[in-house]
């Protein structure tokens, strides 16, 4: 029994590890060709017309546009953090596909915080208090189409 | 004097006045005794649905019959429009799925007060009356606010048409599941509502609400699904879910649901977790009226949503009074909601229980949140922001991967306690099959953590149900000396809940595996290219054939533009494409995209066009999306599971019969 608990322990931590490990190695993506960075960008903003609709696979003149104006400026040597800042400045905010960690989207990410911790508050207190000693509750007497319904399962259930 | 809008609205009338009746029986019936009284309540909800019906066959009849002088029919429809695209118009629109909302909602009370009330004597009144009042609220937002039966203020001789986006056989099965499961949510709440009003607070309650609460499930899950498989096939963006405020908010009734129907086991077997199992399902159907104030109040923009209208402060209204009435009943009823059983080890199923519940609130919260935001941000800051799948998929695809894992644990741990040695030798045999898998995901390549957590925890889910089959159906074959397909079988038979149970948690590790293959594996590229030119995506060779134009013969469609492609491997041709686009004689501004996609069994190859030059190329957009079939065979898998589940058994043999064979065959 506790050469098993041990095992699973290790094992857990070995997953633990390699998972952190691949998550480390995954960071340090191999450098992509212009259109492959120009598509990665691309996939991280909306179009500005449409509602949800990625950049990528907007049929739009503006997105058609917007696509170029991608090219023409990783090609100068703009970086893509700089490129989706400009389009933020230009369609504001709503264009991101990714919500900004900053400002008042923190709330977004308070209430995720709060969401976890809060509804871990609530698991937590149901099990403690589950655990002290509970209340029978009075049970009413039964009603006679409730009789007649639990004889009728009884009789069904000694027939079988 | 149009007949048809006449008699619709004259329907409506009707049913709203039967609904009011019905409360009013109810309630005095109860208070003085008057048996008649409130079965006349329940006769009234019947009535409801029956004008309903009418109003909602009027309607249906001026969309085939072309009836252009009732303005919805003109806004919808046209005299090109396929019959079976009629149809799909009745609900394509505010006002018309606010009736086919109402319709299918007294539909559902019909059959409750028909087949359930009588039955539930200690509540009978209280269901018939909260019935009538769910149904009135909703009939009077048609009467006053939203008819579908106003005439046009033209005359005209034909109709706008149906919004191209709309214009696909999957308007005939995704928007009436979705709508059918929300308001079926209501059966449910109005079972919860009568007890807290009743007083009748133990399990009747809970087993007169089960088959409701699975019914409900599983008409939501299956309109979710449909909604998937619609996005991918019709909507042209390589994916099936977008994260979309509306797809959000159909999303969100299922999570309080799902937890619903895996607590109630707690208050069955146990006696616990009353307080919380009646919160669960106001809040399923609070979150429906949400659903439904979202789409119709022009609150969140989406694909989904309709335009601003006059309901949307009604709904509103309506939705702050569902959470309200829920919250004093909730507050009023919570002295007599204690357990009637204590937790006699934390190490048990009732804890892996409140655990899955614990993950899927936190996922209805983030998700809620996450589809409210943009209306904060706007509001406050007069700045809307978009919040899309890249906050999803980092914030609640982690805790997905952690309920994959909670099914599998959960279904391991007994009821209630058991020995170190026994929960040891349970595990055992988990953890060597989960050390194999890591062996053999990275030897297969896998890097992405995600990934690996989400494939490792769908295998554990894979051994331990399958365990449990062949553990109880070797079992029953010494017993009974059956072969192995005659004894699964008699396991569904003799025991449907927890078996349909264990093919629903199949199901959801297959489409946790697609999900994981389809997102953060999938290849995408895009490429102008003439004709006789090829480009790769993956292991494939796509080469453009040639560009055709045909003219449209229904639904609106003036003409569509298509390509011929082949798919070829290693130089041999596997399949042809024709990906394309569609324009709209009404609409043309808003050509829609004609998706092609090759399924097999390992992958599916996407392409749709997204434009062509003067000279002939073509720009495609080409997806390699892994292992996308069996998101649909998971789909499938765990809708069956959830049918098995669903079918009617005696509810006391079930109970004798989990005890003798689940934990005799577990040996504790």
């Amino acid at each position: 029994m506790r050469v098993t608990l041990i095992a699973a322990m290790l094992f857990f931590m070995a997953l633990v590890a390699f998972g952190l490990i691949a998550a480390l190695y995954g960071r340090g993506a191999p450098e992509q060709d212009l259109e492959a960075q120009a598509l990665q960008i691309e996939k991280q903003l909306l179009c500005p017309q449409c509602t949800n609709k990625r950049l990528d696979v907007c049929e739009l003149q503006i997105c058609k546009d917007m696509r170029a104006l991608i090219r023409d400026r990783l090609a100068v040597g703009s970086s893509p953090d700089d490129i989706i800042l400009f389009f933020s400045n230009r369609y504001g905010d709503s264009v991101r596909a990714d919500l900004q960690a900053s400002g008042f989207n923190l709330f977004l990410f308070a209430w995720v915080g709060c969401s976890l911790f809060l509804t871990a508050g609530v698991a937590g207190w149901m099990l403690l208090r589950l655990r002290r000693s509970a209340v029978p509750q009075p049970f009413d007497s039964l009603t006679g189409v409730d009789e007649q319904w639990l004889d009728s399962q009884i009789g069904k259930e000694v027939s079988e | 004097m149009n007949v048809l809008g006449t008699l619709g609205s004259a329907s409506l009338v009707t049913a709203l006045a039967t609904s009011i009746f019905a409360v009013a029986a109810s309630v005095y019936g109860h208070k003085h005794g008057h048996g008649m009284l409130i079965r006349a309540g329940r006769r009234a909800i019947v009535v409801t649905a029956l004008f309903s019906t009418c109003a909602t066959a009027a309607l249906v009849t001026a969309l085939l019959t072309d009836d252009f002088s009732l303005a919805y029919v003109a806004s919808v429809s046209s005299s090109d429009m396929a019959p079976y695209m009629k149809w799909a118009a009745l609900y394509s629109s505010q006002a018309g799925s606010l009736l086919f909302w109402v319709w299918t909602m007294s539909l559902f009370m019909a059959m409750f007060v028909v087949l359930t009330v009588p039955r539930i004597s200690w509540g009978a009144a209280h269901a018939t009356a909260s019935c009538g009042v769910l149904l009135a609220a909703f009939l009077a937002a048609l009467v006053f606010l939203a008819s579908p039966f106003e005439l046009s203020s033209f005359d005209l001789n034909d109709g706008v048409g149906l919004n191209p986006l709309l214009v696909d056989r999957g308007m005939l099965v995704h928007p009436p599941a979705l709508l059918t499961g929300l308001t079926s949510t209501s059966i449910p709440f109005v079972l919860g509502a009568a007890a807290l009003l009743s007083g009748r607070i133990d399990g009747a309650w809970i087993r007169a609400s089960r088959q409701w609460a699975l019914l409900s499930w599983l008409i939501l899950s299956v309109g979710n699904i449909l909604g998937a498989w619609w996005a991918y096939t019709v909507l042209g963006w390589g994916g099936y879910w977008g994260w979309d405020p509306v797809e959000n908010s159909a999303l969100l009734p299922l999570f309080p649901l799902t937890a619903y129907l895996h607590s109630m086991m707690v208050q069955e077997r146990r006696g616990m977790l009353k307080l919380w199992n009646v919160s669960l399902v106001l809040a399923t159907f609070s979150l429906a009226v949400f659903g439904t104030f979202n789409v119709r109040s022009g609150l969140v923009a989406s694909v989904h949503s309709f335009a601003q209208s006059d309901v949307g402060p009604y709904f509103l209204l309506l939705l702050a009074l569902t959470l309200g009435a829920s919250l004093v009943l909730l507050a009023w009823r919570s002295p007599r909601l204690r357990a009637d059983h204590d937790f006699d080890s934390l190490l048990s199923r009732e804890t892996g229980l409140i655990l899955n519940n614990y993950v899927l609130i936190t996922i209805a919260l983030v998700v809620l949140g996450g589809t409210l935001f943009p209306v904060f941000s706007e509001l406050l800051r007069g700045n809307r922001i978009t919040v899309g799948p890249p906050f999803y998929n980092d914030v609640v695809g982690p805790l997905l991967i952690g309920l994959v894992w909670l099914i599998g644990v959960g279904t391991v741990l007994p009821w209630r306690r058991t020995s170190n040695v026994t929960l040891a030798r349970r595990f055992r045999g988990p953890l060597v099959v989960l050390m194999c898998s890591v062996i053999v995901l990275a030897i297969l390549g896998l890097r992405d953590p995600f990934a690996i957590m989400g494939v490792l925890g769908a295998l554990f889910v894979f051994y331990i149900t399958l365990r449990e089959f062949i553990l109880s159906a070797r079992w029953s074959r010494r017993v009974t000396g059956r072969n192995w397909i005659g004894v699964i079988v008699e396991l569904f038979t003799r025991d449907r809940r927890r078996y349909g149970g264990y093919l629903v948690h199949l199901g959801v590790a297959l489409m946790a595996i697609s999900i994981v293959g389809s997102n953060i594996y999938q290849i995408h590229e895009r490429r102008t290219v003439a004709v006789g030119e090829s480009f790769d995506v993956g292991r494939y060779t796509i080469e453009y054939v040639g560009l055709s134009e045909r003219d449209g013969n229904s639904n609106g469609v003036e003409s569509e533009v298509i390509a011929s492609l082949d798919l070829r491997v290693n130089d041999q041709v596997v399949a042809s494409l024709s990906p394309g686009q569609r324009f709209f004689r009404n609409f043309p501004d808003q050509p829609m995209a004609v998706v092609a996609v090759e399924t097999r069994l390992l992958e599916d190859v996407y392409v749709f066009m997204q434009g062509w030059d003067d000279a002939g190329a073509v720009e495609f957009q080409a997806f390699i999306n892994p292992l996308m079939l069996w998101l649909w065979i998971g789909a499938s898998v765990y809708t069956a599971g959830g049918l098995i589940a669903f079918a009617p058994q005696n509810s006391m043999g079930t109970v004798r019969r989990e005890v003798l064979t689940g934990d005799l065959v577990r040996g504790s």
